[in-house]
C-alpha cells in the first residue's frame, strides 16, 4: 500500500514527465473568455469578482481554456505541444464556493490525432492506477460518430442542425423527437406567399416595436427561419428515419457489442459510417487493453454539453457515479478561441480529491 | 447616554434578541401595495399588525402575540432573511425566494399562498420574431446566433438564477445574461438585449413594448406567500410558539414545525 504522500509524489512525476510541459496559468483570470466559450450555463459555476473598471474576473475554474489561449497568444498554432497541469480550481456548487484539485493533460496540434487520444486515455489510466483504481466504470461517447450518422441519414440539414444541437441533453433531445413524431399544427400567423412578403411583415413589426433592423436578428433572418420552420413542420422525418435515430440514441452496451449494434442498425438502413465506427472501436479496444478489469461502455447518446467537442469523448467514474476523469477530442476549441488554422486537440481532466478519496476507501 | 435597547421605540418590544429565550421574528413587506395587502390579510385573521412608528418604523407588533416581533423589510430582504435564517416567518413573493439564492426554495417551507401579488416570471421575445413561439425555437436561434452575429444572444433580466435554470432545462447554453435593475422591458428596443425574462401580472407592459410571452415561456407563477425558514434555529420552544401562532392565524394545517 502506498501512502498519501507517495501517491502525491507519483502524480507529480506523472505531470512532470519528460515528454510534457507542466504549466500553471494564473489563479485570477478574466471571466469574459469563459462566458464567451461556454455561455451562461458554465458561467453560473464561476466565482466572480469585479475590478473597479467594471471588468469581471474569476478564480480559475478550469485549466483547458487558459492553456489553449496562451498557446494561441504565444504564436504556437501548428506546433505540436503537450501540456500538463496540477493545481486548484474554483467553482460554485449548490450555491457554495468550492475548491478542488485538478490535474490533466492537453495535447494540442499533434500530427496523429488518433495516437494523441490514446495517449490521453493512457494518461488517465495511469493516474487512476496511482490511486489503485483498476476497475473504473468507463463511458465512451462518439460526437464525431453521431455527426457522421446524421450526415449519412436521410435528414435535411436544418433538422440535422437542430438535432445535433441537442446531443448530450436527453430532455431537449426527447422533446425534439416528440416534435418530429407529431407534425405540429401550423403557425397561427397566416403564411404569406413569398419570402419578400414575409420580410416586409417582419420589418414592419420590428419598426413598430422600436427595434433596430441591424445589430440583432434581421428581418431576413426571421423570415427565412419562419419559412424554414413551416417547411420542417410540414415535412418531419420519415417514420423509418425517426425510428433509426431513436434506436441509435438508445444504444448503450459494452463497447464492442454497442458498436456492432450501431453497425447493423446503420448497415440495414443502407448508411455507410463504417470508418467512423472503426475509429471508435479502435480507441475502445486500446482503452480496454489498458485496463482489462474496467467496464468499458459505449453510450451513443453521451456527449458533454459543450459544442467544441468533436470526436471521441469519455468519462471514468467510481461506484457512485462521480467523475474521476473525463475528456476527449475537442478540435473546435482552438478555432473558437481564434486560432488562425484548425488545431486538433485532445485532453483530459482528473478530479484529484476524488481519486485520493477512492484510494483511502 | 445609556441606550438600553428595551427603551428604544415605544412598542411592546422584547429584548434585543427575541430568539435567545424563544420568540419569533415575522417579517412583512415594508411599503407599497404588498405591505397594505399583507396587513389586511393579518387583520382579517384577527391578528392586526400594529406599526406604532408609522410608515418609517421598521418594528411592529401583534396584539396578544407577545412572542412575535414584527419587522418591516423590503420584500427581497425578507427572502434573504428566510433563506439565511435571520427571519423565522415571512411574507414575500415566491419569485424572490427562487431568485435570492440557487438553493433558496430548499431552505424554506411555503406555508400557503395569500391570494395577492400574483405575477408570472416569463420569457418574452419581440413580437416581430414570428418564427419564435416556443422555447425550442429559442434554442435553435441561440445555437447559431453567435456564428451569425459575432456575439451571444443576450437576455435582459434581474432573475439571473431563474433564467439560468430554466434555459438549462431546455438545453439552451449559448446566451449571455445582461443584468437589468429596472425597465427590463425596454432592453430590446434600447438595443441592450435581444429578449427578456421579467415579471408580469397583466402582460400590458410587455405588449406595450411589442414583446410576446412564449407559449411555454412561463418560468414561475408567483404570488405573495406565507413562508417559514428552515435554516433558523428551531428550538422545541420556538417550534411550539410557531404552531401556536399558526393555529391562531388559521388556514394553516397543524404540524408545519415537523417539516423544519
Amino acid at each position: 500500500m502506498k501512502t498519501a504522500s507517495e501517491r502525491r509524489a507519483a502524480l507529480n512525476r506523472l505531470v512532470e514527465s519528460r515528454t510534457v510541459t507542466r504549466v500553471s496559468p494564473p489563479l485570477l483570470l478574466p471571466a469574459g473568455p469563459f462566458f464567451d466559450l461556454a455561455g451562461e450555463e458554465f458561467g453560473r459555476a464561476l466565482l466572480l469578482t469585479t475590478a473597479s473598471t467594471g471588468i469581471e474576473y474569476c478564480l480559475r475554474p478550469d485549466f483547458t481554456l487558459p492553456i489553449a489561449q496562451t498557446y494561441i497568444e504565444d504564436g504556437l498554432v501548428g506546433v505540436p505541444a503537450a501540456y500538463t497541469y496540477l493545481g486548484t480550481i474554483f467553482r460554485q456548487q449548490d450555491g457554495l464556493p468550492v475548491e478542488f484539485e485538478q490535474a490533466g493533460l492537453e495535447l494540442l496540434g499533434q500530427p496523429d490525432a488518433g495516437n494523441a487520444l490514446d495517449q490521453v486515455l493512457t494518461f488517465a489510466r495511469w493516474a487512476l492506477a496511482i490511486y489503485d483504481i483498476n476497475a473504473p466504470f468507463v463511458r465512451l461517447g462518439g460526437v464525431g460518430l453521431f455527426e457522421s450518422f446524421l450526415a449519412a441519414a436521410d435528414i435535411s440539414p436544418a433538422w440535422q442542425a437542430r438535432i445535433r444541437h441537442r446531443f448530450g441533453h436527453p430532455d431537449a433531445m426527447a422533446r425534439v423527437m416528440e416534435r418530429l413524431s407529431i407534425p405540429r399544427e401550423r403557425n397561427a400567423v397566416e403564411a404569406p406567399d413569398g419570402r419578400e412578403a414575409v420580410i416586409e411583415i417582419v420589418t414592419d413589426a420590428m419598426l413598430q416595436g422600436g427595434l433596430s433592423l441591424v445589430g440583432g436578428r434581421t428581418p431576413e433572418e426571421v423570415a427565412d427561419r419562419y419559412i424554414e420552420k413551416q417547411a420542417l413542420d410540414a415535412a418531419p422525418l420519415s417514420d423509418g428515419t425517426l425510428q433509426l435515430l431513436q434506436d441509435y440514441l438508445e444504444v448503450e452496451d459494452s463497447a464492442p457489442a454497442a458498436l456492432d449494434r450501431i453497425w447493423s442498425l446503420t448497415a440495414a438502413a443502407g448508411l455507410d459510417i463504417e470508418e467512423p465506427i472503426q475509429i471508435v472501436r479502435n480507441h475502445a479496444a486500446a482503452l480496454q487493453a489498458l485496463s482489462p478489469k474496467a467496464d468499458v461502455i459505449f453510450d451513443a447518446s453521451f456527449s458533454p454539453r459543450l459544442d467544441y467537442y468533436t470526436g471521441v469523448v469519455f468519462e471514468m467514474t467510481n461506484d457512485e457515479g462521480e467523475v474521476l476523469a473525463s475528456g476527449g477530442e475537442y478540435d473546435r476549441l482552438l478555432d473558437r478561441l481564434g486560432a488562425s488554422q484548425p488545431v486538433p486537440a485532445s485532453g483530459c481532466a482528473l478530479w484529484v480529491d476524488r481519486l485520493e478519496q477512492e484510494a483511502t476507501r | 447616554m445609556n441606550t438600553s435597547l428595551t427603551t428604544l421605540g415605544n412598542g411592546p418590544m422584547p429584548g434585543p434578541s427575541p430568539i435567545a429565550g424563544g420568540g419569533l421574528v415575522l417579517a412583512v413587506p415594508s411599503k407599497g401595495r404588498l405591505e397594505e395587502l399583507t396587513r389586511k390579510a393579518f387583520t382579517n385573521a384577527r391578528m392586526a399588525i400594529a406599526r406604532p412608528g408609522g410608515a418609517r418604523a421598521y418594528i411592529g407588533a401583534i396584539k396578544g402575540q407577545p412572542h412575535v416581533t414584527v419587522r418591516f423589510y423590503p420584500a427581497g430582504e425578507i427572502a434573504r432573511g428566510l433563506i439565511h435564517g435571520s427571519v423565522d416567518i415571512g411574507v414575500t413573493g415566491t419569485d424572490l425566494i427562487h431568485e435570492a439564492a440557487e438553493n433558496g426554495p430548499e431552505n424554506v417551507v411555503f406555508v400557503r399562498g395569500l391570494g395577492f401579488g400574483e405575477a408570472d416570471v416569463v420569457v418574452a421575445v419581440p413580437d416581430s420574431w414570428i418564427d419564435v413561439t416556443h422555447m425550442a425555437d429559442l434554442a435553435d436561434v441561440a445555437s447559431d446566433f453567435r456564428a451569425r452575429h459575432g456575439r451571444w444572444l443576450r437576455v435582459a433580466t434581474k432573475y439571473v438564477n431563474l433564467t439560468r435554470r430554466f434555459f438549462a432545462e431546455y438545453g439552451i447554453a449559448e446566451y449571455r445574461i445582461v443584468e437589468s435593475a429596472g425597465a427590463t422591458e425596454a432592453a430590446p428596443a434600447a438595443g441592450s438585449a435581444d429578449l427578456i425574462v421579467d415579471i408580469t401580472s397583466t402582460g400590458s407592459t410587455l405588449s406595450a413594448n411589442a414583446l410576446r410571452v412564449l407559449d411555454d415561456g412561463v418560468i414561475l407563477k408567483s404570488e405573495a406567500n406565507l413562508i417559514v425558514s428552515r435554516t433558523a434555529d428551531w428550538t422545541p420552544l420556538r417550534k411550539a410558539q410557531l404552531e401556536a401562532f399558526f393555529s391562531v392565524l388559521g388556514g394553516v394545517p397543524a404540524g408545519i414545525s415537523t417539516l423544519l
